[in-house]
């Protein structure tokens, strides 16, 4: 019966399609905040945050996230979706890796769903979609609004953590995937119980800890670079 | 506040306004021209539309082509009419010769009976929207225009009138405006009464101009010529002295008419010339209800068309486009009080709100006032829309700025709502800008190099331009100063509700709006080429048809289709 199942291939943005994570976007958004004062402020928040994100990346991603993504507070949304437009053309375009590109082509031509996760927001990453058209699926991070402003809040379930394994089973079982014959490319350790759970899991430029693990659990690993 | 529930028979624009005939005044005008424009691409089943016009010089109908021939508005039209652009239009207007501010309309007798005998309705668009004018010029315009209208509609067959006036007539506020006119008080609670405020207003006139004939008046400005022209050398120039007296006498007569105007309004609790005569024309109006049957249209403030003629369509000084402009220029602080409400409405939602309260008119269904705004139904706050023009300028820079500082500096440069007395507000860059333009000019060094020389007089000539500009933007925030920061007002808008329109084209609806796409994507593409140009002083785009228009005789007109065979055809265009 799980013949008549369809089968996925899922990409970690971070790592796999772009060599940049969340807190290049945060203080890019930081930087350009409106009002001399309030750039220096939260850019100066963005910046203390960045070892707090990299000190949690391994053990909480989830809380790292949410201290990435609060120098947005009281940014409007307005500000956040023209920014948003301009740091994919100026930034995010030039650390494209065409190797993730190809890799998310192939699976396409395979026949595989193509389901990206990103740690990055929505205004962002829709602009990405927007320009990739192999997705199928695009799960990412949404700020929470109220009154037209960020409250510097990450919408749950948070993205980019541990939870990114149970998720995937929920996600399966929703779209009837088998995950058996589906693959999965990730960057970082958190992505350990992502990549466990298909029966194609993929390392790519991956760090200290998701290197190790994939050595000893003998998965292939990629390097490749913008 | 209860939401008024829509009458039973939904309106068809199409089926209300077909073979009907109307008078329209005030053709020339933003709202006049797209409005024309889209009746007749929509319902070209419609009768006749006089269309009233004054010459301004040349003759009505030369004016009327060149109003057609040279405007974007009628873009809709030529590209469904390519060729028989001029059979099409002749078919259904005629263009009369009149000016709302006279007696009968200034029409001829012969026309003027048969005006009123064939005319349903009459949509009033004329008027004066300029803020601070000759308050004679206001006065004609906007409440004698209306006056002569309404006497009009008294002495028709059975014709009705539309008469166009504006949110704002509800003055020096705060709070929810409802739909309603105030006939006894005025914005501050003055107690009023429209015939004689009226009055009052023409005595005040008549004081003005007895002041400026005053032999004193012109004794003392003739001195004060003598004495410049003395200094200049030109001594016992008579002509010439003559000809200076008389200039200045008529610029002190209108500066002391529009200071007259502005007084009056304000003292009764309107902030300017306009709403204040808008008003009173609406009250007088409104007192001769059980013999003029009207609907007063309110409209906020104008803006760029969302789809017709064309997204971005917009023209001349609204209210919004010098606060935009504003906001790419390097003066950062835009006086504007968060959270208030600058109302915005799309110049084709105001033509649909238009034509569906004509033909409720039409009907007998209209009631006496319908305001057409956005506050009401999607609020949109002054902050938002500063923030808005910033980065719509910011994302225009960045590609077209003029320069590795346009491209990088100014394009960050964040225009932010701030309060006027924020100590770096336009006032005060004048005045800065104004020493260094005077240290430039005089106070420099004698003994310096001729290429610092130079140097420092090309500054002074920039900085010499750059307070001028900046004088005009201080008058402009000024006036605007009551919609952007002194009130927060809300107009209700519900009274529209009651007729909804069965096709989609007309369909009014402001909820539906999305502000920021409509701001970064239309409106301002649209202010950026239709109207920085005028602010710029630079030549307006003109359009220029492939067959220009020519209004041909009766005996040249064919006959027209047969109004089913138009209201398929207009169905086929529009879907």
């Amino acid at each position: 019966m799980t013949s008549a199942k369809h089968s996925a291939a899922f990409f970690r943005a971070e790592g796999v399609l772009v060599s940049t994570g969340v807190m290049s976007a945060a203080m890019f958004m930081a930087g350009q905040r409106a009002g001399m004062r309030e750039r220096a402020l939260r850019f100066g928040q963005a910046i203390a945050s960045a070892p707090i994100f990299a000190l949690l990346g391994q053990n909480d991603r989830t809380l790292g996230n949410r201290v990435a993504h609060l120098c947005y507070r009281d940014m409007s949304e307005d500000r956040i979706v023209v920014l948003a437009e301009e740091y994919v053309e100026d930034v995010l375009s030039e650390k494209v890796l065409d190797s993730g590109i190809e890799l998310m082509r192939k699976a396409k031509a395979d026949g595989h769903r193509v389901v990206v996760l990103s740690e990055g927001i929505a205004e962002i990453m829709d602009r990405l979609r927007e320009k990739w058209r192999y997705i199928d699926d695009l799960v990412c991070n949404r700020l929470e609004y109220r009154g037209g402003k960020a409250t510097g809040k990450l919408i749950d379930p948070v993205i980019g953590g541990y939870e990114g394994g149970r998720w995937l089973t929920q996600y399966a079982a929703e779209h009837d995937l088998d995950l058996s014959r589906s693959f999965a490319y990730a960057s970082h350790g958190p992505d350990l119980l992502l990549l466990s759970q298909v029966g194609h899991p993929c390392a790519v430029n991956p760090d200290f800890t998701l290197r190790k693990a994939a050595r000893e659990a003998e998965w292939p690993l990629m390097d490749y670079k913008a | 506040m209860t939401t008024p529930v829509p009458l039973p028979n939904p309106l068809s624009i199409r089926e209300t306004l077909a073979g009907k005939h109307i008078l329209l005044t005030g053709a020339s005008g933003f709202v006049g021209k797209v409005w024309l424009s889209m009746v007749l691409h929509h319902v070209p089943q419609i009768g006749r539309i006089y269309v009233l016009l004054r010459g301004k010089g040349r003759g009505v109908k030369e004016r009327f082509e060149k109003i057609v021939n040279e405007s974007y508005a009628f873009l809709p039209l030529y590209e469904a009419h390519d060729g028989r652009m001029s059979e099409f239009l002749s078919q259904r207007i005629e263009v009369i010769a009149g000016d709302v501010s006279l007696p009968n309309m200034g029409v001829d007798p012969d026309t003027l009976a048969r005006l009123q005998r064939d005319v349903d309705l009459v949509l009033n668009c004329a008027g004066l929207v300029d803020f601070n004018p000759d308050v004679r010029e206001a006065l004609a315009s906007n409440v004698d225009g209306a006056v002569n209208v309404g006497d009009f509609i008294e002495s028709s067959d059975h014709a009705r009138l539309l008469h166009v006036s504006t949110c704002y007539v509800a003055g020096h506020r705060d709070g929810f405006v409802p739909e309603t006119i105030v006939l006894d008080r005025t914005p501050n609670g003055t107690p009023i009464d429209a015939a004689t405020e009226y009055r009052t207003l023409q005595r005040i006139i008549e004081g003005v101009d007895a002041e400026n004939d005053d032999p004193k008046t012109e004794a003392t400005l003739r001195e004060d010529v003598v004495r410049r022209l003395a200094e200049r050398g030109h001594e016992g120039d008579f002509k010439r002295v003559t000809d200076m007296v008389t200039r200045l006498k008529r610029k002190r007569l209108r500066e002391m008419m529009a200071k007259a105007g502005t007084d009056r309004a304000k003292s009764l609790g309107w902030p300017n010339t306009y709403t204040y005569t808008k008003a009173l024309a609406e009250q007088l109006l409104a007192a001769r209800a059980d013999r003029v049957r009207f609907a007063a249209f309110r409209p906020a403030i104008v803006e760029s068309a969302i789809d017709f003629p064309f997204a971005g369509w917009n023209e001349g000084f609204n209210t919004s486009g010098p606060l935009v402009y504003l906001a790419g220029t390097w003066f950062r602080h835009v006086p504007a009080a968060a959270g208030n409400a600058l109302d915005v409405i799309p110049v084709d939602s105001v033509c649909r709100a238009l034509s569906i309260v004509a033909c409720a008119l039409l009907r007998g269904d209209a009631t006496q006032v319908y305001q057409c705004g956005s506050s009401d139904r999607n609020f949109l706050p002054i902050d938002r829309l500063t923030e808005l023009s910033a980065l719509g300028h910011r994302r225009h820079l960045r590609e077209h700025g003029d320069g590795a500082l346009e491209r990088l500096i100014l394009s960050r440069w964040d225009a932010t709502a701030a309060d006027p007395e924020h100590v770096l507000n336009v006032t005060n860059i004048r005045k800065v800008m104004g020493q260094v333009t005077r240290y430039l000019k005089h106070g420099m060094p004698e003994k310096i190099p001729s290429e610092v020389r130079e140097w420092a007089d090309d500054l002074s000539k920039e900085t010499e331009s750059g307070v001028r500009k900046l004088r005009q933007i201080e008058d402009v925030l000024e006036l605007f100063m009551p919609f952007t920061y002194e009130h927060y007002c809300v107009f209700q808008c519900r009274a529209i509700d009651r007729h909804p329109a069965v096709e989609r084209e007309f369909e009014f609806a402001p909820e539906n709006i999305e502000w920021r796409s409509y701001w970064l994507d239309v409106h301002m593409p649209g202010v950026r080429r239709w109207c920085f140009p005028e602010y710029e002083h630079k030549p307006k785009e003109i359009y220029t048809p492939k067959t220009r228009f020519t209004l041909l005789d009766p005996p040249q007109v064919a006959a027209r289709a047969p109004a089913r065979e138009d209201l398929g055809e207009a169905a086929t265009r529009t879907r």
